[in-house]
């Protein structure tokens, strides 16, 4: 089988990153390093690399230590979920978006049953309304503590203890969402409506009791890292996103919000029980790595906030619309939707075109992390390699929802 | 209380502590003493492709603690990793480099196909890109079912995978003189 | 400067008949609830179209949220799904192109996010995308054969070396 690393023939981005090397030699570039020969050199970062959460390729051109271009490679995940819509029936079709973002499961669930749910007119019950709520803000703390552990594992590899803690604390919320679906990472618990199972005894109390808990164990992760000199050296001025770039390139999320846009759709475009709940819009002023991190773990315990407030609120009633059985067959009109969501990494949402058949027509994903990718060229260039890791890692990639 | 032994190591006899408490002989086979090691000093390969990759990185971390089988060393390089557990679904476009990745690791190797979609192609079977199961590019010694599945069960499967390590021989059986004589 | 959201709140009527009566180009201009817009255009207009509404003072849709290639059997859609800072509110473009010459202008210059999203469009649909600095495959490997999303897409053996 073709082998398309063999040097001999090297494939279309490493193609591509040779001609810009030689376009810069025609032009007479010399080098930006202080006495030294214009050598650029091609590296390849991936796919199958410790700090590229995922399989992500990066197409490195290096000159001494410095970054002069990054040529992102993906699709080495690509599972065909826009063309598996086609052949599901809309309900059939609830586990996949699940695996978009493998992290942040429910709340994917959520953006892919809010559009069928707009497109066929059903509206969810009031109850189940606030089951959501509460469980796409607990799988918000679990994806974030997921993100700035994995951050700050690369930043020294699995060395900094942040990531131990971030995880076993990850354990407890895991344990009540599987009480809750049945499973501790791809839930299959949202349907049109409603939602599958309803919350067992005894699981608001420990909910609560799990809430009380939280924020003094977010103190603590902060505690590791936040006073430790060599973390504020790589993070701090490094990988600065401007409000520019957050308007020319849609980024959306705390990546966004670190530069200054207060931009949460729970807030700009709301959408649920949102508007009943009081929250803050984390935002930073500078836009670099220590931003990004600070917004998220502030992030944490605004969700902790809602949480609590959603189980004070929560009304009883059903929690499926119609008959315990959710609507196995629905067939929406004819039309477009499309509806956006406040994913932990941003702006998730699916856009939907049915033709009134049982199977959507075309289904399409806007993932944030395949926008938020984009810049990556942007960001890296001029930034040592070592930065760069640091910089990918802040960025919050998940590669399931960039190559769906 | 009575000691549990499974039922596939009861033909093996492991020395116990008492023996050591005076000068003492232990015989065995050089096959038994290397595989035993083998077994437990396994150095995985990180090789999470996907959602699988979570469940391993959460086998690895407190709670479910995979140092306890002596196998935490997860290396990001094939050169120094006996066993490739893919977590993850494989496709078209990964999959010369999966091979070319297992060919870069050292003999003995084993191959852990975790999760639905390494194992067959998941629920993902009928996209065009997909491969229906990493055993159609690398040889597989286990298969851990679900999606994904439990570190629980890839704990299983680790063991198992610790019961045929330990059936590994790498001394031949029949003396080649013997054998050259008979002919 | 902070980018402020929502500085020019509009009623949805008024953003259509403001785009109706500033752009001839646009066509059957509708609102959809509760904050879309959705039109049509000619893909001879796109691109100063685009220029257009991301200039514009009133309404500028300044982010592309995405572009979905749709595949309409008669015809391959570009759906061009854009935000706008000023009134908070989405603007859906579809612009329509024959599938015997499915080319269209690239508006990477006036929203530099159109990129990935251009050349996911030309790999999953096939629509080619005129004047894109680098328009090659994204999620696909290099050599795939034919365009996936697109109905009379047939499995070819050939891409699967692997089974």
């Amino acid at each position: 089988m073709s082998d398309q690393f063999a040097t001999d023939a090297p494939d279309e981005a490493v193609k591509l990153a040779l001609r810009r090397i030689d376009e810069a030699t025609a032009r007479g570039e010399g080098s930006d390093v202080e006495g030294l020969a214009f050598n650029q050199v091609v590296v390849n970062m991936g796919p199958q690399h410790p700090s590229t959460h995922g399989v992500l390729r990066l197409v490195v051109t290096l000159d001494g230590e410095l970054v002069k271009d990054v040529i992102p490679v993906i699709g080495y995940l690509h599972r065909c979920k826009e063309k598996l819509a086609e052949k599901r029936t809309y309900y059939q079709y609830i586990p996949i978006p699940d695996r978009t973002e493998y992290v942040a499961g429910m709340n994917c669930e959520w953006g892919y049953v809010m559009t069928v749910e707009k497109l066929a007119g059903i509206r969810p019950t009031r109850r189940s309304e606030f089951i959501r709520v509460i469980m796409a803000e607990l799988n918000r703390i679990a994806s974030h503590q997921v993100a700035v552990g994995t951050f700050t594992a690369d930043l020294a590899p699995l060395g900094t203890a942040m990531v131990f803690y971030m995880f076993r604390d990850r354990e407890y919320i895991l344990d009540l969402l599987e009480e809750v679906s049945g499973a501790r990472m791809m839930f299959n618990y949202f349907r049109f409506g409603g939602v599958r199972y309803d919350l067992p005894d005894g699981w608001v109390e420990k909910c609560r009791d799990l809430m009380k808990r939280l924020p003094k164990l977010i103190d603590e992760y902060e505690s590791l890292v936040q006073t430790n000199a060599i973390f504020l050296q790589r993070c701090m001025g490094k990988g600065v996103i401007t409000q520019q770039d957050v308007v020319d390139y849609g980024i959306t999320g705390p990546n966004a919000r670190a530069s200054g846009v207060a931009h949460d759709l729970r807030r700009t475009r709301p959408y649920s029980v949102y508007p009943e709940l009081d929250f803050a819009v984390c935002t930073e002023n500078h836009g670099d790595v220590f931003d990004r991190y600070q917004v998220r773990m502030n992030e944490m315990r605004e969700s902790v906030k809602i949480v609590e407030q959603a189980l004070d609120m929560l009304p009883k009633g059903p929690i499926q619309i119609g008959s315990l059985r959710a609507p196995y067959v629905i067939t929406p009109p004819p039309g477009e939707c499309y509806t956006g969501q406040e994913n932990p990494r941003g702006e998730y949402g699916t856009y939907i075109v049915s033709d009134g058949s049982r199977y959507p027509y075309r289904l399409k994903y806007r993932d944030p992390c395949f926008c938020n990718l984009q810049l990556f060229p942007k960001l890296l260039r001029g930034n040592k390699i070592a930065d760069a890791v640091a910089i990918s890692g802040s960025i919050d990639l998940v590669l399931g929802g960039i190559d769906r | 209380m009575s000691e549990y032994v499974p039922e596939r190591l009861k033909a093996v006899r492991y020395p116990k502590l008492e023996h050591f408490s005076e000068p003492n002989v232990i015989t065995t086979t050089a096959d038994f003493i290397f595989s035993w090691a083998r077994s437990h000093s396994v150095f995985p390969f990180t090789y999470g492709l996907a959602c699988c990759a979570i469940e391993m990185l959460s086998s690895g971390f407190a709670r479910f603690d995979v140092a306890r089988y002596g196998m935490e060393v997860f290396r990001p390089t094939p050169r120094q990793c006996d066993l490739m557990i893919v977590a993850g679904t494989v496709n078209e476009k990964m999959a010369p480099v999966l091979k070319r990745l297992y060919d870069q690791m050292a003999e003995p190797k084993w191959v852990i196909s975790m999760g639905a979609c390494a194992t067959s192609g998941g629920p993902f079977y009928d996209g065009y890109n997909v491969v229906n199961g990493v055993d159609k590019i690398v040889p597989v010694d286990v298969y851990i079912p679900g999606c994904p599945p439990r570190p629980e069960a890839l704990f299983q499967g680790l063991l198992e995978l610790q019961g045929k390590i330990q059936q590994h021989k790498f001394v031949a059986e029949t003396p080649a003189s013997s054998a050259a004589g008979e002919a | 400067m902070a980018l402020e959201i929502g500085t020019n709140p509009m009623d949805m009527d008024a953003i259509a008949a403001h785009l109706v009566a500033a752009f001839t180009d646009l066509q059957d201009v509708r609102v959809q609830e509760p904050d879309t817009v959705v039109a049509r255009c000619d893909k001879g207009r796109l691109h100063e179209l685009a220029q257009g509404l991301k200039d514009d003072a009133e309404v500028g849709y300044e982010t592309l949220n995405f572009i979905a290639g749709v595949d309409r059997v008669k015809h391959l859609e570009s759906v061009y799904h854009v935000y706008s800072w000023k009134t908070n509110t989405y603007l859906e473009l579809h612009v329509e192109v024959p599938r015997g010459k499915a080319e269209l202008a690239t508006v990477t210059d006036v929203w530099p996010a159109a990129d990935w999203h251009e050349r996911e469009s030309w790999d999953m649909v096939g629509i080619r995308y005129l004047g894109h600095p680098d328009l090659r495959r994204i999620l696909l490997k290099d050599d795939f054969i034919g365009h996936p999303l697109r109905k009379d897409y047939v499995d070819l053996i050939e891409n699967h070396p692997h089974v």
